[in-house]
Parts: C-alpha cells; sequence; structure tokens
C-alpha cells in the first residue's frame, strides 16, 4: 500500500469532477428543484386557480348572510385554499322548475355548481351540491367545513343560545412546541422540525444514491475502455479503488459543504429573507454544530457503505445495463427508509426507529432522521455508529478482493459463487 | 557477466482448470529487445501480468534487476498492456502527466519530456485535445509515450503492434531500437514473426503455457538451420565441389540451382570458410542460409523435433 499513489488517484478523480459543469448543475440545481417542489405546487394551488363560482338557493332564509360573511372572512385571513364567488338566488315558487334551471346553467358554465339549503334536508344533516364535476374534493370539503360551521351557529341560535359567548367558549387552542435538549428549552416549530429532518434525509439519500452511481460508473469505464490495465502496472488494485472511493468522496463532501453553508446562511438569524416567504408561526430551525458534524458522519459511512457496493458491482460487471441490474439490489437498502420515515419522524425513539437505525445499511438514513428530530441515547448512538463502522470496513475488505480480480475479467457475469471465490483467492 | 534484467524460475499459472502457464522459465538479458513469441492462447499475456505482479503466480519465482520483485521496482519498468485505454475526456497532456504521476514523476518533471515525446511521436499539435478526438493510432501513440515517460530500464510491451500502420510500425520500433541503444531492455510479445525477426536478439517461444524454444535468435537459427551457407561464384565452371569439401569446416556441398549449398560443421564461423573460399574462388555471393522465424515457429508449435 502506497498512499501516495492512492492519493494521486483520488486527486484526478476529484479534479476531473469538480471542473465538469455536472458537478456545478447538480450543486446548484437540486436545491433549486427541491424548492421548486415545494413552493410551486403551494404557489399554483394559492393563486393560480380561479374562484369556484357557486350559486346558492336559501330557503331557510337565514343562512345565506352568514355564509357570505364566513366566506369572505376566511379570504381576509388568507388561509384558504380555494376562493368561492357566492351568488345567492331567492327560491323560486316552483322549486323543481328553479334545479332545472340551475342545472342548465351549470351546463351551459355559467356556475360551476349550485347548492340548495332548505331546512328538511339540513334537519337530515345533509345537504346538496350540484356540479358537473364531482370531484373537486378539496373544494367541497372546504364548503362542507363553512357551511357547517355556519349552520351549526345557526341551529344553535334557534335553540336559544347566544352564539357569541359559544364562539368564545369552543375556541380551539394552538399546539405550542418547545424542544427540549441538553442545551436548555427552546421555542421551536414542530413542524419545523420535521421540514429539517426530512430536508437532511433527502440530501443525505440524494448525495449517497448520486455518487454511489458515479463510483460504479468510474469504475465500469476503466474497465471497459482497459484503462485499468494500464493502471494496474502503476498502482495497486487496493490504492486505485480507494482513491477512486476518496476522490469522489471529497466531490460529495464539497458539494454537501456548499449546500450545508448555504442552509445555515439562509437560517441564520437575521436573514428576513428566508423568513419573509415563510408561513407565519413556522419556526426555521437552526443547523447546530453538533448537528452538521453528526451529518458529515454518516455521509462517510453511508458514502462508503454504499460506494463499496457500487464499485463490487461495477467491477464484476461488463456494462451498464449489467451493473444496473446489480445496482438495484443495493439500491433497497437506500429506498426502503423512504417507507417508513414517517413513522420514524413521529417516534423517533420507538421500536422500528431504535432497530432500524441498528441495522447498518439502514443505519445512515435513519439515523439522520433521528437525530434531527431528537438526540437519541448516547448508547444508541454508539452501537449503531459502531455497527455501521465494522461494516464498512468489512465491505471495503471484501469489495478490495473481488475488485482486484474483477477489473481484469471481462465476459460472463459471476455468480455468487464465483464472487466468494474471488474474495477467497486474492 | 551483468545478471539478467529479468529472470523467471518455472513460473506456473492455473485458472480452475486450465493450466494457463506451465513451468516457464528464461532469461533476459540486460541491453536487448526480447521477443516473447507464440500463438494466441498460449499463455503470454498472462506470463506479462506475472511479470508485471497484475497477477500472482501459483509457483516460481520472477526476479527483476537481479533480486525479487520489489515495489520500487515497478516504478523502473514501463508497462504497455495489450488491452490498453486512456481516459476519454482528459487532455493528451493531462493524461499523460496523470501517467507521470502514477509513477512517481512531478508535473513540472514530466512536463518537458512530454512536449518531447509528442514531437518525437508527431503529436506536437494534439497535446490539448482530447483523447476522444484522436484516432486510434494516435491513441497507440499516446499510450507508448505514457509507457516510456518516466524513462524505465525495462519496457515490457504486450502485443506494441497490433492496429499500427506501416509508418506507425517502423516509427514504433526505431523508438525501441533507439532505447536498446540506451542500453535499457525491451520484452516484447507478438505474433508477428516478421517484426520480431527484425528486432529481436533474443526469443522465447511459448506454446500452451510451455517454452518450446528459447535462447538468442542468432544461435536458433544457426542451429535450426543446421549451420548451412548458399555459395554463388561468378564462373560455375571453376565449382569442383571435391574440392569444397576439403575445405576445413565443411561437411558437404551440394549444388542446387544455379548455387551451392555448403553445410558446415555446427560451430564452424562461416567467415572463417569465407576467407578460405576467397583464396580459390570468386565469390560473388556467399549468405547464411537461416530458416526464417516463421518457419521456426510454425515447425516448433507443431510439435516438430527442435
Amino acid at each position: 500500500m502506497r498512499p501516495s499513489d492512492a492519493y494521486v488517484v483520488g486527486k484526478r478523480e476529484y479534479l476531473v469532477r469538480i471542473k465538469g459543469w455536472g458537478f456545478w448543475v447538480a450543486t446548484f440545481g437540486l436545491p433549486l428543484f427541491m424548492a421548486a417542489m415545494m413552493a410551486v405546487p403551494a404557489l399554483l394551488m394559492t393563486r393560480g386557480h380561479t374562484a369556484h363560482r357557486l350559486a346558492l338557493v336559501d330557503t331557510t332564509g337565514e343562512l345565506a348572510g352568514p355564509l357570505r360573511e364566513r366566506l369572505a372572512s376566511a379570504e381576509r385571513e388568507g388561509a384558504r385554499v380555494v376562493d368561492f364567488d357566492l351568488r345567492v338566488l331567492p327560491p323560486g315558487p316552483d322549486a323543481a322548475a328553479q334545479r332545472a334551471r340551475l342545472d342548465r346553467m351549470a351546463l351551459a358554465g355559467e356556475i360551476d355548481a349550485w347548492i340548495w339549503l332548505d331546512e328538511e334536508d339540513l334537519g337530515r344533516g345533509r345537504f346538496e351540491y350540484h356540479s358537473e364535476s364531482v370531484s373537486s374534493w378539496l373544494t367541497q370539503e372546504v364548503l362542507q367545513g363553512v357551511v357547517s360551521e355556519v349552520v351549526a351557529a345557526w341551529r344553535l341560535r334557534r335553540a336559544g343560545f347566544d352564539t357569541e359567548k359559544i364562539a368564545e367558549l369552543t375556541r380551539g387552542v394552538d399546539l405550542r412546541t418547545v424542544k427540549v435538549s441538553e442545551g436548555g428549552s427552546s421555542a421551536e416549530g414542530g413542524f419545523g422540525g420535521v421540514v429539517l429532518a426530512i430536508f437532511l434525509f433527502t440530501i443525505l439519500y440524494a448525495v449517497l444514491i448520486l455518487y454511489g452511481t458515479q463510483v460504479m460508473q468510474g469504475v465500469l469505464e476503466e474497465k471497459t475502455s482497459r484503462i485499468v490495465e494500464v493502471m494496474t502496472s502503476a498502482v495497486r488494485p487496493l490504492e486505485l479503488m480507494l482513491g477512486k472511493l476518496v476522490g469522489i468522496c471529497c466531490v460529495g463532501l464539497t458539494q454537501v459543504a456548499i449546500w450545508i453553508a448555504t442552509a445555515v446562511l439562509l437560517t441564520a438569524p437575521g436573514v428576513f429573507a428566508l423568513r419573509s416567504i415563510l408561513p407565519a408561526g413556522l419556526n426555521v430551525p437552526s443547523f447546530t454544530p453538533g448537528l452538521v458534524l453528526h451529518f458529515l458522519a454518516l455521509f462517510l459511512i453511508g458514502f462508503f457503505l454504499f460506494a463499496t457496493l457500487y464499485a463490487m458491482v461495477g467491477a464484476a460487471t461488463n456494462n451498464m445495463q449489467e451493473a444496473q441490474h446489480l445496482a438495484s439490489f443495493a439500491i433497497v437498502f437506500l429506498v426502503a427508509p423512504m417507507f417508513f420515515f414517517m413513522q420514524v419522524i413521529n417516534d423517533p425513539d420507538g421500536r422500528l426507529a431504535v432497530v432500524t437505525s441498528m441495522i447498518p445499511f439502514f443505519m445512515p438514513l435513519v439515523m439522520m432522521l433521528r437525530i434531527a428530530v431528537k438526540t437519541p441515547p448516547m448508547w444508541q448512538l454508539a452501537v449503531a455508529y459502531t455497527l455501521a463502522i465494522v461494516t464498512t470496513c468489512g465491505l471495503v475488505w471484501v469489495c478490495a478482493r473481488v475488485y482486484r480480480v474483477g477489473i481484469l475479467m471481462y465476459g460472463k457475469r459471476p455468480t455468487l459463487a464465483e464472487l466468494w471465490r474471488w474474495v477467497r483467492y486474492a | 557477466m551483468t545478471s539478467p534484467t529479468l529472470e523467471l524460475r518455472d513460473v506456473r499459472k492455473t485458472y480452475g482448470d486450465v493450466a494457463a502457464v506451465r513451468g516457464v522459465t528464461f532469461e533476459v538479458p540486460a541491453g536487448t529487445i526480447f521477443g516473447l513469441l507464440g500463438p494466441n492462447g498460449a499463455g503470454k499475456t498472462t506470463t506479462i501480468r506475472m511479470i508485471m505482479d497484475i497477477i500472482a503466480p501459483d509457483s516460481g519465482e520472477v526476479l527483476v534487476f537481479g533480486h525479487r520483485r520489489t515495489r520500487e521496482d515497478l516504478r523502473r519498468i514501463g508497462y504497455l498492456p495489450e488491452e490498453r485505454g486512456l481516459y476519454r475526456k482528459m487532455t493528451v497532456i493531462d493524461q499523460l502527466v496523470y501517467l507521470g504521476e502514477l509513477r512517481g514523476l512531478k508535473r513540472r518533471e514530466s512536463l518537458p519530456r512530454i512536449v518531447d515525446w509528442l514531437e518525437r511521436v508527431d503529436l506536437a499539435a494534439w497535446g490539448k485535445r482530447k483523447i476522444e478526438e484522436l484516432s486510434k493510432g494516435m491513441q497507440q501513440k499516446v499510450q507508448l509515450v505514457g509507457t516510456v515517460l518516466h524513462e524505465p530500464d525495462l519496457l515490457v510491451l504486450d502485443e506494441p503492434f497490433t492496429g499500427l500502420d506501416p509508418i506507425n510500425q517502423s516509427l514504433f520500433r526505431d523508438l525501441l531500437l533507439d532505447y536498446r541503444r540506451r542500453g535499457k531492455t525491451v520484452v516484447l510479445s507478438t505474433h508477428g514473426m516478421l517484426l520480431a525477426e527484425k528486432l529481436c536478439d533474443h526469443i522465447c517461444l511459448i506454446s500452451a503455457g510451455e517454452v518450446v524454444l528459447a535462447g538468442e535468435l542468432r544461435a536458433i537459427r544457426r542451429r535450426l538451420g543446421g549451420n548451412a551457407y548458399r555459395l554463388r561464384v561468378a564462373n560455375p565452371q571453376q565449382l569442383d565441389l571435391d574440392r569444397l569439401a576439403e575445405v576445413p569446416g565443411i561437411e558437404r556441398a551440394v549444388t542446387e540451382d544455379s548455387m551451392v549449398k555448403l553445410l558446415l560443421a555446427p560451430d564452424v564461423d562461416g567467415g572463417r570458410v569465407l576467407r578460405e573460399l576467397v583464396g580459390f574462388l570468386d565469390v560473388e555471393e556467399f549468405r547464411s542460409e537461416e530458416p526464417d522465424l516463421e518457419e521456426i515457429f510454425i515447425k516448433a508449435v507443431s510439435g516438430a523435433a527442435v
């Protein structure tokens, strides 16, 4: 083992990638893409829609006014995702004829929907909503909520209660979350903590897949173009592999450092740009040095764990197609936490979270979630980190052996038994 | 006598049930061009990979520069594998600097050498171009430059001439001859007999993983040719076969076409015989009748007695 050779290899891997445009596109593109994924649908839903034109026939004569008021006040608060353009029609003498007329208006596109409020229906606890499209569940749900509120108040009033008093007495209470930690309690949005956990989880997931795949492609490129033959006379396979892993790992670290630095700057106290675009009342969680250190450690473990798997796949296969097929087995471990990350966030000390964070292949992603939400007990951190590091070292050892044989083998893809023989050979 | 630059002692390698190399032994004297010859699948590449420590022999020894090969020795060797590639997206100069760095050359040491070499192989204008823009022949020249950049004492070239056009073949050949002139050693494998014949001082012929013939090329030819010479004289009437047979060293003389074939005793030098002959004949042509390498190759490989 000559570290200087691994360094030369690593330096090339690093510089070639940093100088490529792909790196910078990913570095700036991915955060923009993530932000867009979160912001655009919300923007489209709040601003992009047209008001829902709703005709109302109120046979009680007492509901139209309060309903109009309620809708208007909700609009003023700006918290709604659906706007209504309410048109109140007086009940005609012939109900059936009026209903037929309303249907025609809906079909002609003059209105989007009409509702009919009469005492008999409301007494049975329902009202009718007629529209050409009845799949607008969000609109219907909002409407149902508003009508329910108004009808409830109307009923209470008719039963002789003081509605204002009732409104006062039945007002809900808000949950104010306070995160308790060693460093003292701090008021922090519960939702903010979740956002942070998901943010770190997603970044970790993305870079592990991104850089794992790059390692695989790098190994395969050297193998298929036969560069590896030239390399092996000057560098040992172990140095070549470690140089490649470390070089690409540094590319990942550079990228992550840019992201974290940006995030730290944006979320630092006193930065108003970000705060002003977030809904009021949402506290932005801050990056503590401990959190950043854990993130880096988990990135390193995750990278070496998965990149060695990917390197092994690259060395054992002959082309990208074969490699991707085989790599899907590695990706399963990365994707699996996607299916239970909400449970982990909700109950970071629950059995699911504890057990999965002890399994080395799940550890980096699951532990990231747990740490972001609530610092796990020291012993769990120690056990999880130890298990993962030991597994990683073992895997590097196995991979080095498969790699040594694999990079000079062309032709048929090896079977598992052959791979095992390679491990024993070398 | 100095120790051989490279020596293999009963080197063996088996893959599964297939014995790729079965006890190969040979020596490469310093300052020579050594040809490792053999048909496809004879075990040449496996042997070379063992020389380069890319694969470990099952048994046997590889001695380089007179001792068991160490890590540092590899930096004194330049290796051009049969299957060779370059990083397609790198420029010629970056690629060569990188190959130099892997052999311990700093950038500032290798840059002037790279410029020199690119000039020599006619690629001076291509230094800043990416490898993928180069033709295959050009890429091969870049590879050769990468192999010799660190001025190794021993060059190991696996099929260096495949894929080269005649102009580049002769360029490669001149470079190798120049290399030998500077006292360095070259080991090359090939199945191109004509080139080997022109280049090599020593050969080792392997077939099915075994050495069938090894030694100095001239000696081998003389031995296989039975130390025969062809003689042509200006006036055929002068020829008296009995008189010829009396010349010391000549065992037999027979006419063949318009010439005479002289069979000399095994250790007799042709030059000495010629000096005798010019004493009483007008010698127009006197040349050693040696079998060409192709014949030796075919004969040896097809199992004929050698």
